[in-house]
């Protein structure tokens, strides 16, 4: 896993690399809740008519089932990917999404279901195991390439093209169904930002 | 206990100590039991009230636990329904069709009345119940916005007008989705679960804040609404159907109003052990009750038996009876002491009345019973002749010359007399079956039972003999004699006393008569209290020395020399000078007392008998004798005993008598002058020729001497036929060979002619009136003087014989 997740932080990083490279603007952002703490994966993205454009579907990515929890619990798809739910337990799963952006069941099953889901409706997809009710995950489907996930410093750096922007952020911590914070930004900028996200309950 | 023991003790002379003893003990046993028996009520009711209060507060705890039960099983209910995938998935659905099915579907699955669901923002957003409205949506909101902060709670609320109960369960799919609100009724449930389990009933009640309140459901079958009332007034019971509930209002968490709960449990269940046991206890008390009572008429009786024994025994000796000791009951308490000192008592009382007894009723001196024992024994005595028809007879006797004896024998003697005559009287009498008694003085008494007059008199009789020995003591002789008086019941008197005083009289009337004994008749009556009461005075005038001897001298008529002398006597009246002999010496002659003047007059003349003499001529002291002098057969001895006392020859006196005293008893009046002329006293017939004595019996009377009454003699000077009777007188008595001597001498014509009728001597106021003894001798010399100048000095003379014989 940790393989999976060093593999994952690699093309992260390749394509950082590729977008600085391309357009060569970066955006770090910083998300604390109103106490001021550091909030870790918080979804941070920048949303334009230009950056939904350019959006790109993503094949690859994969929300596993390992001991009875979702990993990771957040995941940042754009529009139009598909994702693998690959069951590491031996004990089967009955994943199921009754959120509006996305609405589907993966009946009771081991292993990879053969089909991976397609979250083709922008939105946070809420996601849950009918058998194991702690299990929790949430999808969020943006329409923008520019988004990032912060880390346990609520740090994460955004790469894209000089431009206005609307930064949004949304954390799982949002009471069910608030849209996420939503602030105008215009890149480059001239240094990082700090979000507070006040909706969110410690 | 026998039954008839039983009886006595409930007889109403007991009731006394055996009431008192068992309405005490009894009266303190139920005091205590009431006060017993209301400390056990009050604590039964305390009790009761602590016991009910208690289970209450159990059955409220019960009740609260039922509710929990109740909402837990409605919450697990409420959960498996929100964990349902299909319900999930149904309310996800967003159709509110579909929801609301679903919400019916599963609420009619757990048998909830009301199932709701709620977003987030509790907004309801579907409502499975038959009937719904906007009203119930509006109520169930806030209700459900509560419970989901506390979702451990559960809510009240009133729905339709019945309680319902709420619980809230989130929906997470799986992020929470709303909340499912599921509601119950629980008032009949619940309440009929709480009467099955505890065994309580339950009145449910609600309360609008602008409503009175009301009962919602009850498990009583009526008269729920007592349960408000009470409430409403703070009372801590109520009464219902004849049962007194006690009750706990336990408050239920209803929404907007006020709800209870309120338990009640009936007393009698409570009760029903309790009032076992004061049965029990009641009958403890009975049983107590009668043994009690047992008991103290068995410790009453104890106590009173000896007591009553005591009474007996007390009464016994009240009526006299001292003979037997006091039964001792035999134990050794308080009850014995009394005994032992009641009869201690007893003998003391003995004691003393015997010696009262001896004091009261007899006479120390003589051992005789006195005067009072004599009449209590008369009194008997005639109660029992009454009965038998008997007669009764006292001999009253009085001793003469007691007071004399004492005077000149000393008291000693006296007493010695009264002793011997005591024993003589006593041993007669209990001879013949009487009883001698000592009255006074020299007073004695014989009772005789069953005995009329003529037996009485043969007992006086031989009284009269048992006197004739005479008393002697050291050298000294008296002889005994006394008058005695006889009366007889019913014959002279019923009544004791009276019977005493006819007695009484009688013996006077015997010493006046000068004869022993007198039967009572009631001519002797008259006039007995002033024979008493002179006879007492000139009783006194002997005793104080009021009499005085006076002599009136008698001369022989041939030569003028004084020969003789008559005794007679004065009484010198301290008050009324000197009495007339007329004035008393009749009464003593009646009275009897004549005979103490006699034997006074002997020893008067005995004393001065010796001062009279002179050497050439014996002067001779004639004393006059009573009839009663005569009847006394001791008096030649007692004449002779003074006499001899000093030392006076028999011849030195002359005894007169009246005709008149021989008469009244011829025959023993002959033996005494007999007896007296045998021992050589000369006698002389007193008063001669007034009597009615024949002169055949004057022969056999051996005198020396007639005096020849003064009334001829008076008469002799101017009637010829005095004359006659003076001179044949004279010479009838000479031929007789007595003396003769006149009286009533007054003048010298009369000395004359009796010296020539051949008269001895003469005597009178010529010669001389009576003169105080002491003056005879100077008298006499005076008259020697006389005749000596009147017949020269010749006194020697022989005067002649005027008669010529």
């Amino acid at each position: 896993m940790k393989i999976l997740r060093s593999l994952q932080g690699c093309v992260a990083g390749l394509l950082m690399v590729a977008a600085t490279l391309a357009w060569a603007d970066s955006l770090p952002v910083k998300v604390v809740d109103k106490a001021g703490k550091p909030l870790a994966d918080a979804v941070v993205f920048l949303e334009s008519p230009a950056a939904r454009a350019a959006t790109k579907a993503h094949q690859s990515a994969a929300i596993a089932q390992v001991n009875k929890q979702f990993v990771p619990q957040v995941t940042v798809v754009p529009l139009g990917s598909s994702v693998q739910f690959p069951n590491q337990d031996t004990v089967r799963h009955h994943v199921y999404s009754f959120s509006p952006a996305k609405t589907f069941e993966l009946k009771l099953y081991t292993g990879t279901p053969a089909n991976p889901v397609l979250f083709d409706k922008p939105g946070v997809v809420t996601l849950g195991c009918n058998i194991h009710d702690t299990m929790t995950a949430w999808v969020l489907v943006v329409e923008t390439p520019y988004f990032g996930k912060t880390a346990a410093d609520g740090g994460v750096s955004l790469e894209a093209p000089a431009g206005a922007y609307r930064l949004r952020v949304w954390h799982p911590g949002l009471p069910p169904g608030a849209p996420a914070a939503d602030q105008p930004v215009t890149l480059p900028a001239p240094a990082s930002l700090r979000v507070t996200l006040t909706g969110v309950s410690a | 206990m026998s039954s008839a023991s039983w009886w006595t003790a409930l007889h109403p002379r007991r009731w006394g100590l055996v009431t008192r003893i068992m309405v005490l003990t009894l009266g303190l046993l139920v005091l205590v039991q009431v006060m017993v028996l209301s400390v056990v009520r009050h604590s039964i009711g305390n009790s009761v009230r602590l016991n009910l209060g208690r289970e209450l507060e159990a059955d409220a705890r019960v009740w609260q636990r039922l509710m929990d039960q109740n909402a837990q099983q409605l919450r697990l209910g409420t959960s498996v329904l929100v964990a349902d995938f299909g319900f999930r998935a149904a309310v996800s659905s967003g159709d509110g069709d579909t929801i609301e099915s679903a919400l019916e579907n599963h609420g009619a699955r757990i048998g909830a009345t009301v199932t709701v669901f709620l977003d987030n923002d509790f907004v309801v957003q579907g409502l499975g119940s038959a009937n719904p409205n906007d009203v119930l949506a509006q109520t169930l909101a806030p209700i459900a916005r509560r419970l989901a902060n506390a979702p451990q709670r559960t809510e009240m609320a009133l729905v339709n007008g019945r309680l319902h109960q709420f619980v809230v369960s989130p929906v997470r799919a799986p992020l929470p989705l709303g909340w499912v609100m599921m509601g119950f009724t629980v008032d009949e449930s619940l309440a009929k679960d709480m009467a099955a389990v505890s065994g309580v009933e339950v009145v449910l009640t609600q309360q609008q804040p602008t409503t009175q309140p009301q009962v919602l459901y009850s498990t009583l079958p009526q008269g729920a609404n007592a349960v408000l009332a009470a409430q409403a007034q703070n009372q801590p019971a109520v009464q219902v159907a004849e049962q007194t509930y006690y009750f706990r209002p336990v408050v239920l968490p209803v929404a907007d109003l006020q709800a209870q709960a309120v338990l009640l449990r009936a007393t009698s269940a409570a009760e029903a052990p309790l009032n076992d046991m004061q049965t029990v206890l009641l009958g403890i008390d009975a049983a107590g009750l009668v043994l009690f009572a047992l008991g103290s008429v068995l410790l009453a009786r104890r106590v009173s038996k000896p007591l009553e024994l005591l009474v007996a025994e007390t009464e016994r000796l009240g009526q006299g009876d001292y003979s037997q000791p006091v039964k001792d009951p035999g134990s050794e308490d308080e009850v014995g002491e009394l005994a032992r000192a009641f009869d201690r008592m007893r003998l003391n009382i003995q004691a003393n009345q015997a010696e009262i007894r001896q004091l009261a009723y007899w006479d120390r001196l003589t051992g005789l019973p006195n005067r009072a024992q004599l009449r209590a024994k008369l009194q008997q005595a005639l109660k029992q002749a009454q009965t038998d028809g008997t007669e009764t007879a006292v001999i009253m006797l009085d001793l003469d010359r007691l007071k004399h004896i004492n005077d000149v024998l000393g008291y000693t003697f006296g007493d010695r007399v009264l002793q011997s005559t005591a024993q003589r009287l006593k041993d007669l009498a209990e001879y013949k079956g009487g009883l001698a008694a000592r009255m006074a003085g020299g007073e004695f008494a014989v009772l005789l039972p069953q005995c009329g007059p003529e037996r009485a008199l043969e007992v006086a009789r031989l009284i009269v003999t048992s006197f004739e020995q005479p008393v002697a003591f050291d050298n000294q002789t008296v002889d005994l004699s006394a008058g005695m008086g006889v009366a007889c019941a019913p014959l002279h008197a019923q009544d004791a006393d009276v019977l005493l005083s006819r007695a009484e009289v009688a013996m006077y009337a015997a010493k006046r008569k000068t004869m022993g004994t007198q039967l009572y008749d009631a001519a002797l009556d008259t006039g007995s209290q002033l024979t008493l009461s002179l006879l007492s005075e000139l009783r006194q005038a002997l005793d104080q020395g009021e009499l005085r001897l006076f002599l009136q001298p008698k001369v022989a008529l041939h030569d003028q020399a004084v020969v003789a002398a008559e005794a007679l006597v004065r009484w010198q009246h301290p008050i009324r000078g000197m009495v007339p002999p007329l004035q008393f010496i009749p009464f003593a002659e009646q009275t009897g007392f004549v005979r103490h003047l006699t034997l006074w007059m002997l020893d008067e003349v005995a004393h001065h008998w010796a001062r009279l003499q002179t050497p050439g001529q014996a002067v001779r002291v004639a004393i006059n004798l009573s009839t009663r002098d005569l009847m006394d057969q001791e008096f030649p001895a007692k004449l002779d005993a003074i006499l001899a006392r000093h030392q006076v020859p028999r011849s030195g006196l002359c005894l007169e008598i009246t005709e008149s005293a021989i008469m009244d008893d011829p025959e023993r009046a002959e033996a005494t002058l007999v007896l007296l002329s045998s021992q050589g006293y000369k006698l002389s017939i007193d008063d001669f020729g007034t009597g009615y004595s024949s002169l055949a019996y004057l022969k056999r009377l051996p005198v020396d001497e007639l005096k020849i009454d003064k009334s001829f003699v008076m008469g002799m000077a101017h009637d010829e036929s005095d004359a006659k009777i003076v001179r044949s007188t004279i010479d009838l008595a000479h031929n007789l060979g007595l003396s003769v001597v006149a009286e009533g001498v007054e003048n010298a014509a009369l000395l004359q002619l009796l010296a020539l009728l051949n008269c001895d001597e003469a005597q009178g106021y010529h010669i001389s009136r009576p003169i105080p003894a002491d003056d005879f001798v100077a008298w006499r010399a005076g008259w020697q003087a006389q005749t000596a100048a009147a017949t020269g000095t010749d006194t020697h003379h022989t005067p002649q014989d005027p008669t010529g014989a």
